[in-house]
């Protein structure tokens, strides 16, 4: 079972660059299946997984633009304990007449 | 029924007052006493009163939040109030026609006097039925009817032949229009069982549906006594059908004995040509029809009550025992059945052309599903339509195994499970036909993942249905070398995912459905011949 629910957050201003940069280091995070998210205090282990929901959100105006990008999957695989599957395969013996 | 005290109450003053009435001219015709025709005309006024008491009472017990079944049974009282006016009426019309005649002779004849004491009998039942749980009263109070409309028969006949003999003909149609006013009197009291019938079943029935369900009993060969029969409605089907259990009131509610379902007349047709068409391919698995009887563009159907528990039941036990069970008896008999009927030809599902044809009816309930194709930079993603029209070019180019034997509507709640003697059978089978089986396991999974049961333990267990479910078909196909199982299951599916939305209003739910639809879709599109042999579904669609 997951422990208590944890939280990473952060913000900046940066430039082009650094931004592209950023979102190369999730890109590859994401390819690898590990996304290491970390301050002084707390690490976060992400493990996105082979299908997530992306959610892509822009707004646009006069005075300010905004993009959001979300990413979400669940973690079912965390109690794979419980998981044995539920069919059992049948003897190939089970043929009839 | 439910007793509401203050209409109850008021009924009782209107089947008293009636009854008075009623007594009074009966006593005038036996003791040839018009004095008395001119008394039971008095209580007119305190029937009417009565009348008017329970209507205005009605109207109060009425309020905005009252549920269907609690105004239903106001209803209830309301028809049976306006039932009992309506004979008080006759009651009257036929006292003004007693008090013209110069000689009651006529009417001094035994099959009236019967016809008067059947209504009597009538009235004197109303309380009893009305306070009693099972619907045997009221069915006797209905029947009634029956015996006071043979009566009045019979005594119109004999003064049919009296007509012709030309004499006093002008009393012999005066006692006519006083038979005729009785056999209408009966009719009312038949509204009045009607009324406490329908109340009891939780649905307002007419009373020629009442009958055929009566016709269709009287065929099962089981030994109802009338007194013992008692219907609880079990709700209604998505194509319109209502369906009620048959039990008997004597023992406990497990004793449903049969299933009565009635609706459209092709609908049910349709069902016990599916249900008749399994018995001859696979028996064993259907229920048995017992009776089928149409009336007009309606029709009802009573077949056999299967013990045991359907799969979306099976579901909320916490423990997986009787689910697994109940999941490798039902691919055990899946084995069986299409081992049984497979036919020496290929029948493609046409997922792609079913999912087409239901996209109307999808953005009817979802309309913010009818996105148009999207553009990020390079990267584009077609509209649905689009993507339907893809898939259907390599769903044609598909090996397809040959068909058989199929539910046609494999959904959870189609399917029954009786752990006791471990036996599958099915219901609902007026989709049957032969088709490539992974149309009955795509759906079958998708039905699992539909329904609104939200509690992490359930949803795992629902997850891990459809993963068996699969495994199930994939092993299958190994056996009988069925190459393209996975791309068809993924058309299948899709297809379902997305159709299935129609019947989810909660939103995330339906999202969640239509993003996985569409996923499948837009992953196949992209294969390649070769990358489309090797592909597999990915497991996590079983998850929510």
């Amino acid at each position: 079972m997951a422990k208590n629910n944890q939280y990473f957050e952060h913000e900046s201003l940066q430039d082009k660059d650094a931004i592209i940069s950023y979102l190369k280091a999730l890109t590859e995070g994401i390819e690898k299946g590990e996304i290491l998210l970390s301050d002084e205090e707390e690490t976060l282990l992400l493990k996105p997984g082979k299908i997530s929901l992306l959610r892509i959100k822009a707004t646009n105006s006069k005075k300010n633009s905004e993009l959001r990008l979300r990413l979400s999957w669940s973690n079912y695989e965390a109690d794979s304990d419980k998981n044995a599957p539920l069919f059992i395969k049948a003897k190939k013996a089970s043929k009839s007449k | 029924m439910k007793i509401l005290p203050p209409l109850y109450e008021a009924l009782r003053f209107l089947i008293l007052d009636i009854q008075k009435q009623l007594q009074t001219i009966q006593d005038g015709l036996e003791r040839e006493d018009p004095t008395l025709f001119d008394k039971s005309l008095e209580r007119i006024d305190y029937i009417e009163n009565a009348h008017i008491n329970l209507l205005n009472r009605a109207g109060a017990t009425y309020c905005a939040d009252s549920c269907r079944n609690e105004r239903l049974n106001i209803q209830c009282y309301e028809h049976i109030s306006t039932s009992l006016k309506a004979l008080s009426s006759r009651l009257q019309e036929l006292t003004y026609q007693l008090k013209q005649m110069k000689s009651l002779k006529l009417i001094q004849k035994k099959p009236v006097y019967q016809a008067f004491d059947s209504l009597n009998k009538g009235l004197s039942l109303i309380s009893a039925a009305i306070e009693s749980e099972s619907l045997g009263l009221a069915i006797d109070i209905c029947r009634l009817q029956v015996r006071i409309d043979k009566t009045c028969d019979q005594q119109l006949d004999k003064y049919k032949k009296s007509l012709k003999t030309g004499q006093q003909t002008e009393a012999l149609l005066q006692a006519s229009f006083i038979l005729k006013d009785v056999s209408i009197m009966g009719q009312a009291l038949l509204r009045v069982g009607e009324g406490i019938i329908s109340a009891n079943v939780g649905q307002f029935i007419q009373i020629d549906r009442y009958q055929a369900l009566e016709a269709s009993l009287s065929e099962l060969d089981h030994q109802l006594s009338q007194n013992d029969l008692k219907i609880h409605s079990m709700g209604e089907t998505k194509s319109g059908c209502t369906i009620s259990g048959v039990g008997t009131a004597s023992e406990a509610e497990h004793s449903i004995l049969a299933i009565f379902k009635e609706g459209k007349k092709r609908k049910l047709q349709e069902e016990k040509a599916g249900i008749e068409s399994w018995h001859q391919k696979f028996p064993g698995i259907a229920p048995e029809v017992y009776s089928y009887q149409k009336q007009g563009d309606k029709a009802s159907l009573l077949f056999e009550y299967l013990t045991g528990q359907t799969f979306d039941k099976l579901l909320l036990e916490k423990d997986n025992k009787h689910l697994k069970k109940g999941l490798n008896t039902l691919f055990n008999t899946l084995l069986d059945i299409w081992q049984t009927t497979r036919i020496k030809e290929p029948r493609s599902a046409d997922f792609m052309r079913q999912l087409n044809k239901r996209l109307g009816s999808i953005y009817d309930v979802h309309p913010n599903f009818n996105l148009k194709g999207l553009q990020i930079g390079n990267v584009k993603q077609p509209s649905l339509e689009k993507l339907v029209e893809e898939a259907e070019k390599i769903e044609r180019d598909l090996q397809v195994p040959n068909a058989v034997y199929i539910h046609g509507d494999f959904n959870t709640d189609n399917i029954i499970y009786d752990a006791l003697t471990d036996q599958i059978s099915f219901i609902d089978l007026h989709r049957s036909e032969y088709m490539d089986y992974v149309q009955d396991l795509s759906v079958l999974i998708v039905s699992f993942y539909r329904l609104t049961y939200f509690d992490p333990d359930t949803r795992k267990r629902i997850a891990r249905s459809m993963e068996a479910i699969y495994d199930f078909g994939h092993d299958y196909a190994e056996q009988i070398r069925d190459r393209d199982y996975e791309i068809r299951m993924a058309l299948g599916l899709a297809r379902s995912f997305l159709t299935s939305t129609r019947f989810v209003l909660d939103q995330e739910h339906a999202k969640s459905m239509h993003h996985k639809g569409r996923f499948l879709i837009e992953q196949l599109i992209q294969l390649d011949k070769t990358q489309r042999k090797n592909y597999m579904i990915p497991k996590e669609i079983f998850h929510d």
